[in-house]
Order: C-alpha cells, then sequence, then structure tokens
C-alpha cells in the first residue's frame, strides 16, 4: 500500500466542500442560506489556492472575497429580505432546461480538463515552499523577479510587471465607490409611484 | 440765330421731352400725386414745352432767317395772262406727244409765267437736313436717326404740339373719371355687375405722350425708313388708345381693326420702300453728307429732281438700272449715254417703260401706307370705329397726328410720285370725300359724324394733292386740325355733359353750356368753308378755296377727269351740311330728352378754356401774321419740294396733265372756285337749316321717301358687310379648315404618341412596381420576418440571456472540438506543451 | 486509482473549477431573487479563478510551462475586479428595488422586444 498523500487528501477536501456547497447555492431557494454556503464555498476554494501554492492569492481571497465582497452580498440580503423574497421558487420546466444545458456544458468542461495529458498530476519534489507575496508585490510595482531567467529576449520585455493594470484597477475601485454610492443614495420617490411602495 | 445749327437742336428737344414723359410715367406713373394725377401735369408739361419749343423756333429762328419766295401771282398777272394760260393748256395737251417733260416745263415757263416761274424755279428751298446718330450700317443700307427739316416741319411741328396741348388740358378735365375707381356702365360682367376697375389716368396720359412724340418723330424724320418707324409706333399708339377702355369689346374690336386694317395699308408701304431702297441705294430724304467725305450723297429727292435736270421729275439712274438688270447683265455698259438711252426708251416693253412702272409701284406703294394711315377708301372702315376710344384721343387723332401723318408722308413725298401717281391718290381721295361725306349724312353717334367728317375732309387733302395741290393739301391738313380738333373737344364737351354720343338725345344745349355750343358753331363755320368771298374768311374758307381752284384747275386740263371737281363741289354742300345738322340737332332747338338736358352742364374751365384757344385759331389760322405777308401759304411756298411747280405730264396716261398750282390762282378758276365753295356751302347750309334749324322739311319723311338710299348710307355703303364677305368669312373659313385639320391630324398625331407614351410609362410602371419595388418589398418583408423571429429572442428574461450564453458556450466548444480541431491542432499541440 | 495516493494535477483543479463554474452558471440561470443571481456570478468568477491558480502553480505544473506568478497576478485582479462588481451591482439591485419594491429579476424585462 502506498504512503497516504496528505496533499492529495485535503486536496479532496477542500474541493468537495467547495463543490458541495456550490451545489447547495444552486439547489437552496432560501437567500439567507444561498449566501452562507457561498461562504463555504468559497472559503473552501481559498484552501484550494493554498494547496496550490498561491499563499497570497489565498488570504485575498479570504479576505477580499469572503470578507468584503459576501458582507456586501449579505447586506444587499438583509436589506431586501422581506417575506416574498426570502425564498422564491423557480418552475420546474427551467429547472429541467437548466439542468440539461449545464449539465452539457459540464460533460464539456470535465472531457476537456480530463484529455489533455500535459494536465494529467505529476510528481512533484520535495522542496522548500516558497512565499509567493514578495514577488506579487514586486511584479504589481512593475518588476518580475521571477522572470530574470527568461531566455528569449522578445518575451523578457514583455514581462515588465503589472504597474499600469494596477494602477488602473486603483482607479477603477474609486469610481466604482463614487458610481455605487451615487447609485444607491435615496431618491425622492414620485408622487405616483409612492402607492406601489410596500 | 443760326438755324441750321439751333433748329435740330431745338425741334430734337422738342420731339424728345415727350419721350421723357412717357418713360418717367411708365416707370412712376401711379406714384405720381393722388391716383397719379402727376402724370397728367406732367404730360402736359412736357407738350407744353415742345410747343413753346417748337413755337419759338417757328417764329423766332425759321421765320427770321430766311426769305420768303416772291409773291406768286399778283391779281393783275392773272388776269392778263388767263387767256393765254388757257390757251396754253389746251395747246399743250393737244401736243403732249411731241414734248418730253423738261421741253414742256421750259416752254411753259417762257411763255405763260416768265421771270415769276424762273424766280421760283431759281427759289431755293431752304432745309435743313442731317444725322443724329446712325444705329447701323449694312453694307450701303445704313439705318439713322436723322432729320430734315423745312419750313413744313417746323408748321407740322408748331401746330402738332399746339393742339396736343390743347387736348391734354382739356383731357386733365375730360379724364377726371379715371382719377378714382371707375365703374364701366357699358360693360356688364357674368354676374350682372358693371365692371369696376381702378383708374387708368396715368396711363392715359403716358400714351398721349408717347403717341405725340412717335408723330413729332414721324415729322422730324430724315429718312424713310426712321418715317417708317414711327409710323409703326404712331400706328401702336393709337391701338393703345383705342382700346383704352379695353373691356369694352367694341373697344378692343376697334383697337384691333385700328392695327389690323393699318398693316395691310403698311404692306404696300413696305414694297415701296423696298422697291425705293433696292433702285436708289438710300432711306434719306436729304442731301446727307454722311461719310464726311465733304460732298453730300444725294438722297431720295436729289435723285428723282436733280438740279441738273433743273429739278425735273426724271426718272433716276438707279431706277433705269433695276430696270435694265437683265440687259446689264448681259454685259451691256451702264454708262451716262445707255443710260439715257434706256430713259428713252418708252415703248411698250422698252426699258424706260419698266423704270417707270417701277416708279409707279414705289409711289402707289408708299400712298398704300398713308391710304391706312389716313383712312383713305378702302380702308377708310377703321377710323369711324377708332371713335371707341376717349374723346381726346379722337381729337388727337382725326387732327394732328395719326390720320395727319398719311396726309403729310403724301406732301412729303410728293417729288417723288409721278404723274400717274398722283391720279390714283387724287380718285382714291375723291371717292372718299364723297362716301365719307353720304354716310355722314346720316349717322346718329356725335363723334362718328365728325369721324366721317374726318375722313372726307383727308379725302379733299389727298384729292388736292392728287390734282397737283401741294399747297392746297397741305394748306387743308393744317387748317383742319384746328377746327377738327376744336369740333371733337366740344362733341368731347357735349358727351360729357349729357352722358351719351347719341344726338337724337340731345338738343338745345346751347342755353346750357354756351361756351361750348359756340365754339363748336365757330368750327362748324369753319369747316364749312364760311367766309366773305374774296374778303375774309375762317380758315377752312381759304385752303377749301385753294383745293376747289387746283381741282377746278385740273379739270380744265383734264376734261375727262372734270368728275373729280363736282364730287369735290358736291361734298362741300355736304359737308356744310352734315356739320350743321349736328350742331342743330345738338345745340339748336328743344331738348329731346328732357332728363339728360336737366343734368347737362357747361364743362369745366380746364376743358373749355381750350376749345375758345382752338376756335379763335381755327378762325385766324389761315389769316397772315399782322403786318407782315407771312401766313401758313406763305411758308408752304417757301417749304415747296423744289421742282413741282411746273406742269406735269403723264408718261404712260399721255393724256394726263397736271397743271402748275399757281395756275389756280388765276382769275378764272380763282374766282370761280370762291363762288362755287362759298355757294355750295351755303346750299348745304341751307338745307341744314330748312331740315334741322326751322324744321320746314322732316328729316324722317324724307329717309322714308328714300328709304333704300337711307338704309344704303345707315349701313355706312355696306362697307364693312362687304369687307366681312371678302375678308373676313373667307378668313374664318379657311382658319377654321386650318384648325379642323390641327384638331383631327395634327393633334391626332400628337394624341396618339401620347397615347403610345402613356403605354410605355404604364409598362413601365408595371416593371417598376411589380418587379423593382417587388424585390425591394420582398427583401424588406424577409428582414422584417428575420428581424420578428429574432425578436421573439429578445425576451427580456435575464435567466434566459443566461441560459443562451451557456448554451453558446456549449456550441461554441463542440465547433471548435468537431469542426475547428484541425485548424487548431497547432495551437493545441503548444498547449501541449513538451511530451 | 486510488485517490488519497496519487499526487494531484491541474486536471484535478479544473474538475473543481467547472463544477463551480457550471453551478454559478446555472445559478444565474435559476434564481429569481437578484441576488441569488449575484451569487451565481461570485460563483463563476471563483471557478475561473480556480483555473488561473491551476495553471500559474509551480507545484502542479512544473517547469516552463507553468504560467507562474501570471496566472497568481490574474486571480488577484479578478478578486478585485469581482469586488467592485459587487459593490456596483448591489447599487443597483438596490435601485431596482427601490423602484420595483421587488428583487424578482423576472420583472426587469423592460428590454422585452
Amino acid at each position: 500500500m502506498e504512503p497516504i498523500n496528505w496533499h492529495s487528501v485535503f486536496f479532496l477536501l477542500f474541493a468537495l466542500v467547495g463543490c458541495g456547497f456550490s451545489v447547495a447555492v444552486l439547489l437552496t431557494s432560501n437567500v439567507v442560506r444561498m449566501a452562507f454556503y457561498l461562504v463555504l464555498a468559497l472559503a473552501a476554494t481559498s484552501g484550494l489556492f493554498f494547496l496550490a501554492g498561491a499563499d497570497f492569492v489565498g488570504a485575498m481571497q479570504i479576505m477580499i472575497y469572503v470578507g468584503g465582497t459576501l458582507v456586501l452580498l449579505i447586506f444587499g440580503v438583509m436589506l431586501t429580505a422581506r417575506g416574498p423574497f426570502i425564498s422564491m421558487r423557480t418552475p420546474a420546466g427551467e429547472w429541467i432546461l437548466g439542468a440539461i444545458i449545464g449539465g452539457s456544458l459540464l460533460v464539456v468542461l470535465l472531457s476537456a480538463a480530463t484529455s489533455v495529458r500535459a494536465w494529467r498530476p505529476v510528481a512533484v519534489a520535495e522542496g522548500e515552499a516558497r512565499p509567493t507575496a514578495t514577488r506579487l508585490g514586486m511584479a504589481l510595482l512593475g518588476a518580475r523577479v521571477d522572470k530574470l531567467e527568461e531566455p528569449d529576449p522578445t518575451q523578457r520585455e514583455g514581462m515588465s510587471g503589472y504597474l499600469l493594470p494596477f494602477e488602473i484597477v486603483s482607479v477603477h475601485l474609486l469610481v466604482v465607490l463614487v458610481g455605487s454610492a451615487y447609485l444607491a443614495r435615496p431618491k425622492k420617490r414620485a408622487v405616483g409611484s409612492t402607492a406601489e411602495t410596500v | 440765330m443760326d438755324p441750321v445749327s439751333t433748329l435740330p437742336v431745338l425741334l430734337g428737344l422738342a420731339w424728345l421731352v415727350p419721350l421723357a414723359s412717357f418713360t418717367l410715367i411708365v416707370l412712376f406713373g401711379p406714384r405720381m400725386g393722388k391716383a397719379g394725377i402727376g402724370a397728367g401735369y406732367l404730360a402736359t408739361g412736357a407738350i407744353l414745352t415742345s410747343a413753346i419749343l417748337s413755337s419759338f423756333s417757328l417764329f423766332f429762328v425759321w421765320i427770321p432767317a430766311y426769305d420768303m419766295p416772291e409773291p406768286s401771282h399778283p391779281v393783275a398777272a392773272d388776269s392778263a395772262h388767263g387767256g393765254a394760260h388757257e390757251a396754253e393748256v389746251h395747246d399743250e395737251a393737244a401736243h403732249k406727244e411731241e414734248h418730253g417733260d423738261d421741253d414742256h416745263g421750259e416752254q411753259h415757263a417762257e411763255s405763260s409765267h416768265g421771270e415769276h416761274d424762273g424766280g421760283h424755279a431759281h427759289f431755293d428751298k431752304p432745309e435743313i437736313a442731317g444725322e443724329w446718330y446712325t444705329l447701323g450700317k449694312f453694307g450701303s443700307l445704313r439705318i439713322t436717326i436723322g432729320y430734315y427739316i423745312d419750313s413744313l416741319t417746323v408748321m407740322m411741328f408748331a401746330m402738332v404740339t399746339f393742339i396736343a396741348t390743347c387736348i391734354h388740358f382739356y383731357a386733365i378735365g375730360y379724364m377726371h373719371d379715371e382719377l378714382h375707381d371707375y365703374v364701366d356702365h357699358e360693360v356688364t360682367l357674368e354676374d350682372g355687375q358693371h365692371l369696376h376697375r381702378p383708374g387708368r389716368f396715368h396711363r392715359f396720359f403716358q400714351y398721349l405722350s408717347l403717341f405725340c412724340f412717335s408723330m413729332l418723330g414721324l415729322v422730324i424724320a430724315g429718312n424713310i425708313a426712321m418715317v417708317f418707324v414711327f409710323w409703326e409706333l404712331v400706328g401702336i399708339c393709337s391701338y393703345f388708345l383705342i382700346g383704352f377702355y379695353i373691356e369694352r369689346k367694341s373697344a378692343s374690336n376697334a383697337a384691333n381693326k385700328a392695327f389690323i386694317v393699318n398693316r395691310v395699308g403698311d404692306f404696300g408701304m413696305i414694297i415701296g420702300l423696298m422697291v425705293i431702297f433696292a433702285t436708289l441705294g438710300t432711306f434719306a430724304f436729304g442731301d446727307v453728307d454722311a461719310d464726311g467725305d465733304g460732298t453730300p450723297e444725294p438722297g431720295i429727292f436729289s435723285q428723282v429732281r436733280s438740279p441738273e435736270n433743273d429739278y425735273a421729275l426724271v426718272v433716276p439712274d438707279g431706277v433705269i438700272k433695276a430696270a435694265a438688270a437683265s440687259e446689264i447683265a448681259k454685259g451691256v455698259e451702264a454708262t451716262p449715254e445707255q443710260i439715257q438711252s434706256w430713259r428713252e426708251d418708252m415703248e411698250p416693253g422698252g426699258v424706260g417703260r419698266w423704270a417707270y412702272w417701277l416708279m409707279i409701284i414705289a409711289g402707289v406703294g408708299i400712298f398704300c401706307g398713308c391710304v391706312g394711315k389716313s383712312a383713305q377708301f378702302p380702308l377708310h372702315v377703321w377710323l369711324p370705329d377708332a371713335m371707341e376710344g376717349p374723346t381726346p384721343v379722337s381729337a388727337l387723332v382725326h387732327s394732328a397726328t395719326m390720320v395727319a401723318a398719311g396726309v403729310y408722308l403724301v406732301g412729303r413725298f410728293f417729288p417723288f410720285f409721278v404723274p400717274e401717281v398722283l391720279l390714283v391718290i387724287a380718285i382714291i381721295g375723291c371717292i372718299t370725300l364723297f362716301v365719307a361725306a353720304t354716310i355722314a349724312i346720316t349717322a346718329v353717334d356725335i363723334k362718328r359724324v365728325l369721324a366721317y367728317s374726318t375722313v372726307s375732309q383727308l379725302g379733299y387733302m389727298m384729292l388736292a394733292l392728287g390734282v397737283g395741290g401741294w399747297s392746297a393739301g397741305v394748306f387743308h391738313l393744317m387748317t383742319h386740325a384746328f377746327f377738327k380738333s376744336l369740333l371733337f373737344m366740344c362733341s368731347g364737351s357735349v358727351i360729357h355733359a349729357v352722358h351719351t354720343n347719341d344726338m337724337t338725345h340731345m338738343g338745345g344745349l346751347r342755353k346750357k353750356m354756351p361756351w361750348t355750343a359756340y365754339t363748336m358753331l365757330v368750327g362748324c363755320l369753319a369747316i364749312m368753308g364760311a367766309g366773305v368771298p374774296f374778303t375774309i374768311g375762317l380758315s377752312g374758307h381759304y385752303s377749301k378755296d385753294a383745293i376747289l381752284a387746283q381741282a377746278m384747275s385740273f379739270e380744265a386740263a383734264n376734261p375727262m377727269l372734270g368728275w373729280l371737281f363736282y364730287v369735290a363741289a358736291a361734298g362741300a354742300a355736304i359737308t356744310a351740311f352734315y356739320m350743321f345738322r349736328l350742331w342743330f340737332l345738338t345745340c339748336a332747338g328743344e331738348p329731346r330728352d328732357k332728363h339728360r338736358y336737366d343734368h347737362a352742364h357747361e364743362s369745366p374751365k380746364v376743358m373749355y378754356v381750350p376749345l375758345v384757344i382752338l376756335a379763335v385759331m381755327a378762325v385766324i389760322v389761315g389769316w397772315s401774321i399782322y403786318g407782315t405777308p407771312v401766313g401758313i401759304q406763305k411758308l408752304l411756298e417757301q417749304a415747296r419740294p423744289m421742282g413741282i411747280l411746273t406742269t406735269a405730264h403723264g408718261a404712260l396716261l399721255t393724256d394726263l396733265v397736271h397743271p402748275d398750282e399757281h395756275l389756280s390762282h388765276l382769275e378764272e378758276f380763282h374766282v370761280a372756285s370762291t363762288w362755287y365753295a362759298t355757294l355750295t356751302g351755303l346750299a348745304g347750309l341751307g338745307l341744314a337749316i330748312v331740315f334741322y334749324g326751322v324744321r320746314v322739311l322732316n328729316p324722317a319723311e324724307v329717309a322714308n321717301q328714300f328709304k333704300r338710299v337711307y338704309k344704303f348710307l345707315v349701313n355706312k355703303w355696306y362697307f364693312d358687310e362687304l369687307y366681312n364677305v371678302i375678308f373676313v368669312k373667307p378668313v374664318l373659313l379657311v382658319s377654321s379648315r386650318v384648325a379642323d385639320f390641327d384638331k383631327k391630324v395634327i393633334d391626332g398625331l400628337i394624341d396618339t404618341l401620347a397615347i403610345g407614351t402613356r403605354m410605355i410609362a404604364r409598362l413601365d410602371d408595371m416593371i417598376d412596381r411589380y418587379f423593382v419595388d417587388g424585390l425591394i418589398n420582398a427583401f424588406a418583408g424577409w428582414t422584417y420576418a428575420v428581424a420578428l423571429w429574432f425578436r421573439g429572442a429578445e425576451t427580456g428574461r435575464l435567466r434566459q440571456y443566461v441560459m443562451f450564453i451557456v448554451l453558446g458556450t456549449v456550441v461554441l466548444f463542440i465547433l471548435i472540438t468537431f469542426y475547428l480541431s484541425a485548424p487548431l491542432a497547432p495551437s493545441l499541440s503548444t498547449l501541449e506543451g513538451r511530451p | 486509482m486510488n485517490l488519497l495516493t496519487e499526487p494531484i494535477g491541474v486536471s484535478h483543479y479544473l474538475i473543481v473549477g467547472a463544477i463551480m463554474f457550471v453551478t454559478g452558471a446555472l445559478c444565474m440561470a435559476t434564481k429569481r431573487n437578484a441576488l441569488g443571481v449575484l451569487m451565481g456570478i461570485e460563483l463563476v468568477l471563483n471557478g475561473a479563478n480556480v483555473n488561473f491558480v491551476a495553471f500559474g502553480s509551480e507545484y502542479l505544473r512544473p517547469g516552463a510551462v507553468s504560467m507562474g506568478l501570471d496566472g497568481q497576478l490574474i486571480a488577484l485582479f479578478v478578486i478585485v475586479l469581482a469586488a467592485a462588481e459587487a459593490a456596483v451591482a448591489l447599487a443597483i439591485v438596490l435601485n431596482f428595488y427601490n423602484n420595483h419594491s421587488s428583487v424578482d429579476v423576472d420583472k426587469a424585462d423592460e428590454l422585452k422586444g
């Protein structure tokens, strides 16, 4: 009997949790539960990231996604969670249609995922885990320390970091901040629509 | 003052001032004062300026500058030579074949009048000829604006402008109805209303100005082409003015008639012009140095009566050459000797005869124009109808301008006319005077009586000219202008007062309108030729005497043509009769229409003052200026064309003799004709008194007795009916045939073409509609259907869109996998990396 | 094939990513609640992120074929943009809720052709 590969065991655990709660999100019709299952699914995904060696991304997954985005979603749930909206049923026909289409997509994706030989598991040599935070930070500032040994000079030129996207994303976030505040601000309601408000 | 340099300027100015007035009124007429009354003042001022300039030219430039010719015939000389003359005339009549024209002229001058005639032959007629402007030059043809001024021109200027001035003043009063909106009671519209239209005061004066300009241009014209231009301008002006009340059918018909009848005459005139130009190569009257080489080119008159031939009428070289064109073409040299021999070749078929015929054709052609313009038989029919125009127009047309133009042109062209042409003129004039006078007896329209009277008097003038009485004819033109304009304006005044033309509705008006009535009486007396024989008389007395004397002289020379004289004498009686019939019916007796009589009133001052002035002129115009021998007759002697003061013989009608005009001053003619004139006049007057004055005889009964004659005269000798049958009906027939042809054949052709085109177009339309449009519509339909189909996909449901996205992804995957795997294989292998 | 003893490959991650992706897509397609749709979007993005991280992992695919840090960087951007998207989408949902007094996406059918 071969020794248990703990890496694989943890992967299996996180994958099952992630996929399971994803399916749970899909299957439940209660929006509050959906939010809760989504938290668990996303958290499990961050575990998968850690297992893939992406420690910084995994941390960001927990901080931004689970800590930020989902809190935001839950705010939304709480703001709109009135009786009729908490659980809204979907007609069965749509479920069936969705199942067919989604199943076919899943089949396609799975067949693609398993058919490429290069993506098959390979034995990885044991080694020191290298944290990625510094390298990512340098890359965001414009320096790719991981590509210094790139033999192809044309490829090396293109590896000059992500400073510009980083700036764009920063400004983008600012704009989103202002824009969402503008969109969600309380409006003076029209007289005609007052009666419709519950 | 030097007339040669001043007269062209003065008369040119007098000529152009009305044109300026016309232009201004055309441009600004309706804006001149209230309702355009300023136009009337402007036109009147313009013609007054012309009158002043013309009078100045006559009295202060012309008369002082030129000597009068010697007294023509002392009475003593007349009686002393009377017998000799008669004998000589008969002698000549018997021997005319042996004597040529020149030959005779010499003999005549020597034997009968001696130094007097010689004196006349050498009295150089003062004339000023020149050119202002050359319009164009085409080879030898020069179209110029020139002038030809002699005392006739100056006198005509003075006369025309004077009368026109009176008429202008009069018209300001007469046309005042036109100052505001005018209701034409003679025009009934379809809805039964009378026509309402804006007043046309300014338009009337605009045409009057143009009329005066045209007439003055005709008088001053220095060449026959220019005469023709202004001739036609006069015609068009009369057309405008006769048709002034254009809404009246009768007025527009009359205007058309005047214009068309004149065209008939003008056709002849154009033939004459062509002959003149083709043979003589010039249009100019006088000798003008046009090319500036110092020697004047001979004009028409110098060619016909050249000084070398002692001003005798000799067929000019040009005419001979034209007649001998076939000979010259054969190579015969046209040397002076050869031309002379041709000229004498008067045998039938000879060149000289042809040339003479050419002269006759040219002369009769020119006279044709005069027949039309001066309303001579057979083209007299337009003049009575022209009474449709406003009365001032009638006065102008009938005295000084339009109809005078014809007589003036005959007078102007007199040197050109060979005796045969003169005979034609005389006969036409004689017929005219008689026909018109008889019609005037029965007419009841006051203006028509005057119109026929005019025609008749014009006949007198033509007769006088035709029998060789140049100064008699032109003299009558002058005197007639005064009293005929007076009479017309009087009749206008009457019409203005009683609002009708019909004399049977008038009567007794002298109590209501004394000025008009008594000036009219003066006019009647003048036209009758009243006067104390051999002492003094009204203007008509002198001119009519002169005409009759010349006619008598002519009768003595040509016994076969004596009827000309008798008809003329009878005409004088008829003239007196119808004129006094007019006066009695209008002004004397009891009013026949009480209503109209009560409303009658004397005309305003602006109308009767010109009457008085003209009446005075009608009396005195035949007299000499007090203390001098200068009078119209003297001035006319001065203007007499060179060389016509001889006895002339016809070359074809060898019996024809035109006696020297001065012979008519011989006592035997002069005294006799004076008595004839006086007695016939008195006879006519007496008849009129018997019929209409004291009413011893009832005109209606007489008319009943001579029913057929009366009817014949009332219907104006059936001329209109005759022309209707001869000309109008055939023309209408032909034109209806032509119209039928047009309608059926030509229109049919075009209609067929049109139908064909329409069918093709319809086919085209079908193709367009069903094929081209169908294609486009089908395409649009497909697009629409596809869009409708796609529209169903656009459900607006968010979740369905997600489904579509997913489905699209799946399909994309499947496509890539099964159909695009080969093209994508290299990239896939890269993706797989190293094995 | 024993999952407990064999090493893990990219394929495994891809399978997890595919399941999450399909689940998210179906979530978007079947949830009537606008927030449920938003959650589906989060799941889809997450599934994609799993793929990116897997392709960029040095442990699963050693050597030059790995995307290296690029995969993680893109995943980072996706996370950030997902956060931004969530904020805007939530604002839209609240607006929609204000106007329609409902969070039912089936009511937002004004684009119906």
